[in-house]
């Protein structure tokens, strides 16, 4: 469990603006502490997922396989952000890529029955949450197209592709 | 990635780049590099394609002093022009040399460097599908994408060994040039075309005297029904070689190279014998024509000699054998002349050489493909060029489409009876 109840710091990340202080009181002793060394693997691509987690401080590198020893950084998240819901609410239990600590790092994870026992205790709340939570997947499909157009621009310039007047 | 959409001073858009995490070989220690497309250009290793698919050769009509060559992809049968030097940069694209140490072979080489001649060489290159950026077919694309799967691992295994299966010698033009001169030169004079005329005389004369008599020659054939259908297998596969034969003697008699002759498994599945002839592009249009046509008529001239044959034979399964091969030859006379049905025969070289567009199969379907329902769509009147590749491909795909529906007929006909 974390020590104190770091509520000013809940504030700030986006998940739980909008959530009321008593219900985050509430929810505070579900968190667990984690600290990361530089270079420490969190989890890998394919690795099942019960927790999300919050960066509180630090930096983490978000990657996925490409080929042999090489990965593509996809992302790198930093303090107040937070990751790994997809396999806590998403249909695929399993890590879709691997995240890795960049520096020394702490972060507090929430595991999917505390994440549950919230939703079903304070639904107004969790309403709150999910809507954020929304808005964050909203915002990495589009850096995620973003990516994608990028890549492929890339790709294009690599080769001397041209497709214009191919 | 970085620099997304981002633009440069001069207005262009910037470079772009990929960030990448390599993991160290023991332990989960990293390191992060960003990868601007640029370097990653200069250290991409251009691979021209197989060896056998490509040919070069030097262009007879140049400008005083100017060197070039024509570079042809035997696959989709497009030809490039190109210089002595980017003759040497293609020497070096063979798949291990990055663009960096091209161009440091090219300085050292010729003493300076234009930094355009390489992307330019290479764009060009590509639109002639002359380096190999995707797999040579789907389905060995597909199959070495399941490698996994024993079936697909199998299959692709019994592809390599029949490709394998290829007999071929590139020293097989000294061999023609020697036919040629004991007897193959008499193909190319007036009495060559005086004997076809008088072959196709007799063989229309013998043909309707078999007509008149189908049921007792068809009776000869009946009676071994499994060893005349080989028979006539067998004899039509080796008059093919013959028909590369007269291509070849064609290639000679017009001072042309005859670069290979052999034996292969075409596109995996198909035995045959062939005739590399492409030095015949570099002829004149008449000889290109003559080529094309001598394989043929010797098919004519074949079929019009069985037809005769068979009429001085007794009623048997000699008599029924010879008519059947007189057949299968007019057939392939036919077939082989039949330029409409996206195989590029020899019916398809002289339609090329009369509208002149050399690579119309390959631009009839990219135009159906990719620029048809824009014209439609905004009503534009089609070029000369566009018409001819629509014609061609709409007069294909029905000739395509009525052969498959005359062959379900036929079987459905045969069963009832």
């Amino acid at each position: 469990m974390a020590s104190l109840p770091e509520i000013g710091f809940l504030r700030r990340v986006l998940y739980f603006k909008d959530v009321e202080e008593p219900v985050l009181l509430a929810l505070w002793p579900s968190f667990r502490e984690r600290r990361l060394k530089k270079g420490d693997v969190l989890f890998r691509a394919g690795d099942p997922g019960e927790e999300l987690f919050l960066i509180r401080d630090g930096s983490i590198v978000v990657s996925k396989p490409v080929t042999g020893r090489v990965e593509q950084v996809l992302s790198r998240l930093a303090s107040g952000e937070v990751f790994g819901e997809m396999s806590v609410f998403g249909d695929e239990r399993r890590r879709s890529a691997t995240c890795q600590a960049e520096i020394d790092t702490m972060l507090y994870s929430l595991d999917r029955d505390s994440l549950n026992r919230f939703v079903t205790g304070s639904p107004l709340a969790a309403a709150k949450f999910f809507q954020q939570m929304a808005q964050v997947a909203f915002q990495r499909l589009r850096d995620s197209s973003d990516l994608v157009a990028e890549v492929t621009r890339w790709g294009l310039e690599a080769t001397g592709l041209d497709i214009e007047h191919k | 990635m970085s620099e997304a959409g981002d633009k440069t001073a001069e207005g262009r858009p910037k470079r772009t780049r990929i960030e990448l995490l390599v993991r160290e070989a023991d332990g989960d220690g990293f390191a992060t590099q960003e990868i601007s497309s640029a370097v990653a250009y200069l250290h991409s290793r251009p691979q021209r394609i197989p060896d056998a698919d490509w040919e070069m050769a030097r262009l007879p009509y140049a400008r005083q002093g100017v060197v070039t060559y024509a570079l042809k992809n035997r696959r989709t049968e497009q030809i490039i022009q190109i210089t002595e030097t980017e003759k040497f940069l293609w020497g070096q694209m063979d798949g291990r040399a990055s663009l960096q140490e091209i161009a440091t072979s090219y300085l050292l080489n010729y003493g300076s460097f234009d930094f355009e001649i390489i992307p330019t060489l290479i764009v060009k290159l590509l639109r002639a599908d002359l380096l190999t950026m995707r797999p040579v077919s789907r389905l060995r694309a597909v199959l070495a994408r399941n490698r996994r799967n024993p079936a697909a691992r199998a299959m692709e295994g019994t592809l390599h060994a029949l490709e394998r299966l290829t007999v071929t010698s590139r020293r097989s033009h000294q061999f023609f040039e020697r036919m040629y001169r004991y007897g193959g030169f008499l193909l190319f004079t007036p009495w060559a075309i005086a004997a076809l005329v008088l072959m196709v005389a007799l063989g229309i004369l013998s043909g309707i005297k078999i007509w008149h008599n189908l049921s007792e020659v068809t009776r000869g054939l009946a009676s071994h029904p499994i060893v005349a259908i080989l028979l006539v297998k067998l004899v039509f596969w080796l008059t093919v070689i013959n028909h590369q034969i007269i291509h070849a003697l064609a290639c000679i008699h017009y001072k042309r190279r005859v670069r290979e002759f052999g034996f292969t498994i075409l596109h995996g599945f198909i035995p045959t014998f062939y005739a590399d002839v492409t030095d015949i592009f570099m002829a004149s249009r008449r000889a290109r024509i003559v080529n094309a046509m001598a394989g043929p008529l010797f098919h004519l001239f074949l079929g019009g000699f069985c037809f005769w044959i068979a009429t001085q034979l007794q009623p048997g399964l000699m008599q029924g054998f010879i008519a059947a091969s007189a057949i299968l030859q007019i057939q392939s006379f036919f077939i082989s002349l039949y330029p409409f049905c996206f195989l590029e025969m020899d019916g398809y070289h002289i339609l090329v050489e009369m509208v002149g567009v050399p690579t119309l199969n390959h631009d009839s379907v990219r135009f159906v493909r990719e620029s048809l329902w824009r014209r439609i769509r905004t009503a534009t009147l089609l070029t000369r060029q566009e018409t001819i590749c629509f014609t061609y491909f709409m007069l294909s795909l029905v000739s395509i489409a009525g052969f498959v529906l005359l062959n379900v007929w036929l079987f459905s006909s045969a069963g009832k009876s």
